[in-house]
């Protein structure tokens, strides 16, 4: 579909969306103070009432058409955001922050100070420190430290912002990485892209408005919750998508069944519940129908879009990617798809990233290096890729894991290691974002000569939440959910928008 | 036709009904009531600033103790009778920007000051909120003798006391109930209500020619009575419990938690009295002589998550667990919203920070603590196994006395109370891994805090790859004197080894030394793991006779497998007592004061007599006197049936919650179930299907659906879709191939590969065989991190924590489901072939059944055109291509017809039609 034939499909379902507004139950705007429904028409008011100028204690959801796309609560400079997490949690002393001063202390016992209060997942008694395993240098007009483990990503490194002083409190894999998609460290609380597709909707009817995409050959740490919807109505859930089997579960025709005897069923289904309609007038079941026929569009849009064998050869070039398989370089690819296609946010998890030195696959002398090659070039084509088609601006693109590595070597359960690796580090590590409206080749925030803590320009996941939700138009104090008594936010009780690398 | 939602009459109804209660309340008496003139105002005002969570200038709103108290000025802001003197009204009607208040936020309007001015000097009355306060005695109202009944005469719509309630409700709407739905209509309704399913062939029969004027009632008991009763209840409970077959987290390895189920569903069955119910689930464990059975019980407590994830910190995630049940109780046994009081003072609701913490000490002495062996686990024992454990229950109780006794079928029940190895600290050449204690060759560790009084035995759990590992225990420091010394062999796999103490007294600390003389020094390889140590009084009656038959029974018993274990809840003996502080602002690692188990004070006190452990919480929240209870399950219930509850929040009855729509009939219901039914479930049940309410036909006029758009009134009866359960369920029952085996493992019906991708886990769907993948949905196996996808594309939840109420959605992505799942076309294929067996010769004849299984009625023309064309269609494309014919129909063979795939097409369209989908 072009970009007009997208526009005018939206067009026409809006249209269609507002009519069955009229004659269907709302779920109203509860005022939660009074427990008396307020009527709100949704996109017919501008963003800021429909937000409500407070926004305090609304929650915004009609059952009937749940994913109807909204206006944020300002405008926004980023339409849609690219997360790519790297599951496990790499390794910042080995790509970004570069630390000279730890290879003198190479292989000297820690310093008890870096060690009294503190709790680590898998270090015991005295570990040694471990020097940088790999040569940085500075990298364009900015003079951003970056590994040669990422030599394409070191070309492109004037277009993103580091944060380099990034802090968590958490130092397991799942809790940490519940805390940097969902704001809290347990489960049961939505995802930011639940958070995202609630707020804004979704601008493709026929495809979800967050889409998940997994590769490393397992789910991340924390299982579905990372992109699950928590107290948020269910279907505003990250929907996964693979690159093998099914693009979305159920999407295609079961055997047996083609295009046109689906086609056939939909219609025949629609207009005997257009029958039970005029018997019961229960709205509802007009939502049904339009349910139906929005599920025949998805089955006959998803597979295409979902599809990257038609990208020209030198794309493919570009991102390393090889469809049919399930490769990370394939899902940057679709990911770059399907924000084009006007998907809100997609969110791609890559697993193996987590180098405690136990084995050649996860310690830093090779595992690392694989993971480090297999994610080079297609970040850097995904960066190239959207600036060429001019969506970088609107697009935010965000790279991280869940937590950093220690500058000791790992010594688990007070053993020598068979490889080099580190354990989990709470303290400091580093992530980027790019396009967005976030500023270019900026490098916000300073850890020690160690790179053990932070020393100046700390962000915590909340913070990283507040920027992505400011850089889409809103205001992560007011967006809020009501659960349980009280007004929910992604951010929890925290959070500042990162305005040093706002544009 | 289009129905506008019209604003303006909405309005216009609501200022009516507002005017009806001014002008009520006029007549009445005239002073200010604090709950719905006061409260709500401060709700929506003040308590931002001044409540439970800030306390502005010392001024809080929350309590009057509080209101009336001195602020930080000196200043009182409240003198009851005195509104002139009083600050607040100084500083709500100031015109100084910098005093007036709200501060920075509009001025209160002049009706609001007045209000407030009058409640003053009435005396500043607080009142308590509703929901807070005990059911008292409700009458109930004559709906034929209301200001209205002298229109309608004698009221023909009535069918029991419930209707009066809403009857009046609805005059007061203006608008008048809908008549009895048809049987057809009744039949299925009441069905999937009470048992999730449709009714038997048999039953409907039985109902739909039966024309006695009992036929319904009749029909009612017989679903009471079935099994499937407490299948489909039990469905609605383990969201409450957070039920799931695996433990959570990053791991989420598979649980054995099933026996707990199967008790509910016998529970519902067997009509167990609701407080008994819950009594068992919180407490069974405390209940004098527990059995299993109560046991099990238990473990809707067992069911928060374990964190296997290498690394964790396995107090943190005890804490967790421990938090998660006060919020659980809270939230869907009490319907409120306590967990707010985990951080600070709840900021609309009378319960303070500290509450919190006194009632998490009900729940803090349990012996689970997060371990990888998920103890304590109930041990339930084979044929075999359960004789020799009577018998040696016989030989104890005529040889030892009753506490000895106790103690030792304790232990060979649960392995408890025994110390988990990863207490072990001070590590020398031994690690704590994956909570057991790790040694390698020359190993120190140190076992702290051990009260060694009376104990001579010392049992422990251990596996070991190498034989004559030599283990010492070492009294108060590595080199100090030595309580037992014994050899640890080679084992296969886990085992149980015992070795004989010093009698020493007191608590010591102890130290383990570990060597192995077969390796030659120390290395890397961990040599043993200890899992626990269970120390104990030596075997009693050594003397008496029958002494070394009742010793080998017992050891046989410590070692045998299992044939179910259940993680269930286990009280901390007095040497392992937990003390509990509060978490400065809900921080588990930064402790407050220390705290007694206690109920907060703004409701009942906890019974005379009652003990300060779980058995006396679970008499405080079965007293007659607790507010929240009987009120929470009353308004679940109704929601069950009726589509939303009395009161829309089912998670919260708190003034932050919706008003209930009729309160008077949710305090009659509760009144009911408590004094009528004895706690009585199904009798509850029975009263609500019972009504003239329940039994309105569903459909909606224009007029009805202006001034009623939620159906809160009850103008019309419930239109619901079904449960994600009821839907596999339904299409499983139509497609004859429902089995009606119950209880067991958990099965794995058809699910899409590629679901489960848990890292460090190796367990995989493995697709059940026989009638397994035909189960009800409430056996289907639940893992937490992966759930079964077309259950939670229906608005099932993860059950990672406990969900109240599932909010209902209508996706694309259910009619993907239910149209393409391989699990839907299989069961479409059986439909199939049963509408072809069952309808006759023609295909006309075959639809009209299919049609008629489902909805027990004849499908009209208008209904049947679009289906047989769909046929007729099908049936073209089948004609001009075998291999879809084959693919359609899932096998290849020679009676294959392109008829019989197009019938398949139709019966999967059926599946999908919205009165299949929807409670019509």
């Amino acid at each position: 579909m072009t970009q007009k034939e997208l526009h005018n499909q939206r067009l026409i379902n809006e249209a269609n969306h507002e009519t069955l507004r009229f004659v269907t139950r709302r779920h109203f705007l509860k005022d939660s103070i009074t427990g008396l429904g307020a009527m709100a028409f949704g996109s017919l008011l501008s963003g800021c009432d429909f937000w409500g100028s407070k926004g305090a204690g609304l929650n915004a959801f009609d059952s009937n058409n749940p994913l109807a796309a909204h206006p944020p609560m300002f405008p926004g400079k980023a339409k849609s955001v690219i997360y790519l997490h790297m599951a496990g949690a790499p390794s910042q002393l080995e790509m970004f922050d570069y630390k000279p001063d730890l290879m003198k202390l190479d292989g000297l016992e820690c310093p008890q100070s870096l060690l009294e209060g503190k709790r680590f997942a898998f270090i015991r008694g005295v570990p040694k420190m471990l020097g940088p395993q790999a040569h940085f240098e500075q990298r364009g007009q900015s003079g951003a430290w970056v590994s040669d483990h990422l030599p394409h990503f070191a070309t492109v490194a004037d277009e993103v912002s580091f944060l380099k002083a990034v802090k968590t409190d958490q130092f397991n894999h799942a809790p940490a990485q519940l805390l940097m998609h969902t704001g809290g460290a347990r489960l049961g609380r939505p995802s930011m892209g639940s958070w995202v597709s609630y707020g804004l909707g979704t601008e493709n009817s026929n495809l979800p408005g967050f889409v998940v995409l997994t590769s490393g050959g397992k789910n991340p740490d924390a299982g579905k919750s990372v992109w699950g919807s928590g107290f948020l109505p269910s279907v505003y859930q990250g929907v996964q998508c693979r690159s093998e089997g099914d693009p979305v579960l159920f999407i295609n025709n079961p055997e047996g069944i083609d295009k046109d005897i689906r086609k056939a069923s939909i219609d025949a289904i629609n207009k005997v519940n257009q029958q039970s309609y005029e018997e019961f007038k229960d709205p509802e079941i007009l939502s049904r129908i339009s349910q139906y026929e929005m599920a025949y569009k998805m089955q006959m849009s998803v597979p295409e879009a979902m599809d990257i064998s038609d990208e020209p050869e030198y794309i493919h070039e570009m991102y390393g990617t090889k469809p049919g398989r399930t490769s990370f370089a394939n899902n940057v690819l679709l990911a770059r798809k399907l924000v084009e296609k006007g998907v809100r946010y997609v969110q791609l998890f890559d697993w193996g990233w987590d180098s405690h030195g136990t084995s050649p696959a996860d310690c830093l002398e090779i595992g690392l290096i694989n993971k480090c090659r297999s994610i080079d070039r297609p970040i850097t084509a995904l960066l190239l890729d959207l600036k060429q088609r001019g969506l970088l601006d609107e697009t935010l693109v965000v790279w991280g894991g869940e937590f950093g590595r220690t500058p000791m070597q790992e010594n688990r359960d007070g053993k020598e290691m068979p490889f080099k690796g580190r354990d989990h580090h709470a303290e400091a590590f580093t992530m980027w974002m790019a396009g967005g409206g976030i500023k270019k080749g900026v490098s916000y925030g300073e850890t020690d000569e160690i790179g053990y803590s932070a020393r100046s320009g700390k962000v915590e996941p909340n913070d990283i939440q507040a920027t992505v939700l400011n850089q889409l138009g809103f205001d992560h104090e007011k967006f809020v959910y009501q659960f349980q008594g009280r007004p929910f936010r992604l951010t929890d009780v925290s959070g500042r928008v990162i305005s040093e690398i706002v544009a | 036709m289009k129905i506008k939602i019209n604003k303006k009459l909405f309005l216009i109804t609501g200022t009516l009904v507002a005017a009806l209660i001014v002008t009520t309340s006029l007549i009445g008496h005239k002073t200010v009531d604090y709950n719905t003139e006061v409260k709500p105002l401060f709700n929506k005002k003040c308590i931002t600033c001044h409540g439970g969570v800030k306390k502005e200038s010392g001024f809080s709103v929350l309590f009057r103790s509080e209101a009336l108290a001195k602020a930080e000025s000196g200043k009182l802001a409240i003198i009851p009778g005195d509104p002139d003197n009083s600050e607040m009204i100084r500083r709500i009607t100031s015109k100084d920007p910098e005093e007036r208040m709200p501060y920075e936020h509009a001025p209160l309007s002049s009706e609001e000051i007045d209000m407030l001015r009058q409640w003053i000097k009435e005396g500043a009355h607080w009142g308590d909120h509703w929901a807070y306060v005990a059911v008292k005695p409700v009458e109930v109202p004559d709906a034929a003798s209301g200001f209205w009944g002298f229109l309608s005469g004698k009221n023909e719509w009535v069918k029991n006391d419930i209707d009066h309630f809403i009857y009046n409700q609805l005059k007061l709407q203006q608008l008048e109930p809908s008549a009895v739905a048809d049987k057809p209509a009744l039949l299925r309704r009441v069905s999937l209500d009470i048992t999730g399913v449709p009714p038997s062939d048999d039953l409907a029969q039985k109902f739909l020619n039966d024309n006695s004027d009992d036929a319904y009632e009749k029909l009612v008991d017989e679903l009471l009575a079935s099994p499937q009763y407490g299948e489909k209840w039990t469905s609605m409970w383990l969201d409450l419990a957070r039920y799931a077959d695996s433990k959570g987290y990053e791991k989420d390895g598979y649980r054995s938690i099933w026996r707990y189920r199967d008790w509910l569903i016998k529970a519902f069955n067997s009509d167990m009295p609701y407080d008994q119910f819950l009594t068992q689930q919180l407490a069974g464990d405390l209940m004098p002589g527990a059995t299993d059975e109560q046991f099990i019980a238990t473990a809707f407590n067992r069911n928060s998550m374990t964190n296997d994830e290498g690394g964790t910190d396995d107090e943190e995630f005890r804490t967790a667990a421990v938090i998660d049940r006060v919020n659980t109780t809270w939230e869907t046994l009490l319907s409120t919203t306590f967990a707010c009081v985990q951080c600070h003072s709840h900021p609309y609701d009378p319960f303070k920070h500290d509450d919190y913490y006194k009632f998490m000490a009900f729940f803090n002495n349990t012996r689970d603590e997060d371990v990888t062996g998920d103890y304590p686990q109930l041990r339930e024992f084979d044929i075999e196994d359960s004789v020799k454990l009577e018998r040696l229950k016989q030989w104890l109780a005529q040889h030892a006395a009753k506490e000895e006794s106790d103690k030792v079928i304790r232990f060979l029940k649960t392995w408890q109370p025994a110390v988990n190895a990863h207490l072990a600290d001070q590590l020398v050449n031994s690690a704590v891994s994956d909570t057991r204690l790790a040694l390698r060759n020359n190993a120190v560790s140190r076992l702290p805090g051990i009260d060694l009084t009376s104990k001579n035995v010392l049992r422990y759990r251990y596996t070991s790859g190498i034989d004559k590992g030599k283990w010492t225990i070492h009294l108060d420091s590595p080199g100090g004197p030595v309580l037992a010394s014994t050899v640890i062999p080679a084992s296969q796999g886990w085992n149980v080894g015992r070795v004989d103490l010093n009698t020493v007294s007191g608590v010591h600390d102890l130290y383990f030394t570990y060597n192995n003389p077969t390796v030659e020094k120390t290395n890397e390889n961990t040599l043993a793991y200890f899992d626990w140590f269970y120390f104990a009084s030596s075997f009693p009656g050594r003397e008496a006779p029958g002494y070394d038959s009742a010793y080998a029974w017992f050891n046989d018993l410590i070692t045998t497998s299992a044939s179910t274990i259940t993680p269930v809840l286990m009280e901390n003996p007095p040497d392992m007592f937990r003390s509990t502080h509060v978490f400065e602002r809900g921080n588990w690692m930064v402790k407050g004061d220390e705290v007694q188990a206690d109920v907060p004070h703004s409701l009942n006190p906890l019974p005379k007599g009652a003990p300060r452990n779980r058995l006396g919480l679970a008499m405080w929240m079965t007293d007659k006197k607790n507010p929240l209870t009987s009120r929470t399950i009353v308004n679940r219930i109704w929601e069950q049936l009726m589509g939303q509850g009395i009161a829309e929040t089912l998670e919260d009855l708190g003034s932050q919650g919706i008003e209930p729509t009729h309160r008077l009939l949710l305090d009659w219901l509760s009144g009911q179930l408590m004094n009528e039914y004895n706690w009585s479930l199904k009798k509850l049940v029975k009263t609500i299907v019972m009504s003239a309410t329940y039994r309105q036909d569903s459909k909606v006029t224009p007029e009805i659906l202006e001034k009623d758009p939620f159906n809160k009134y009850y103008a019309r009866g419930p239109r619901i879709r079904l449960s994600a359960e009821q839907i596999r369920d339904q299409a499983l029952a139509l497609s004859g191939l429902l089995s009606p085996k119950m209880y067991g493992e958990s099965v794995m019906p058809y699910q899409p590969p590629g679901i489960w991708l848990s890292p460090y886990d190796g367990n995989v769907w493995e697709k059940s065989t026989g009638e397994d993948q035909y189960r009800r949905a409430v056996y289907t196996y639940w893992k937490r991190t992966a759930p079964y996808p077309t259950m939670l594309s229906f608005d099932g939840v993860a059950r990672e924590v406990c969900v109240a109420r599932r909010i209902r959605t209508n996706t694309p992505l259910q009619a993907l489901a239910t149209l393409n799942d391989e699990g839907f076309i299989e069961m479409a294929r059986h439909f199939a072939a049963r509408m072809e067996k069952e309808g006759g010769g023609n295909v006309q004849q075959q639809i009209s059944k299919g049609y008629e299984l489902a909805m027990f009625r004849p499908i009209s023309k208008e209904k049947l055109e679009p289906l047989m064309n769909l046929y007729q269609q099908a049936l073209q494309q089948f004609k001009k291509d075998a291999t879809k014919t084959c693919e359609m129909i899932g096998a290849n063979r020679e009676h294959n017809t392109p008829e019989k795939a197009a019938l398949i097409v139709v019966a999967n369209a059926m599946l999908n039609l919205d009165e299949f989908v929807t409670k019509n």
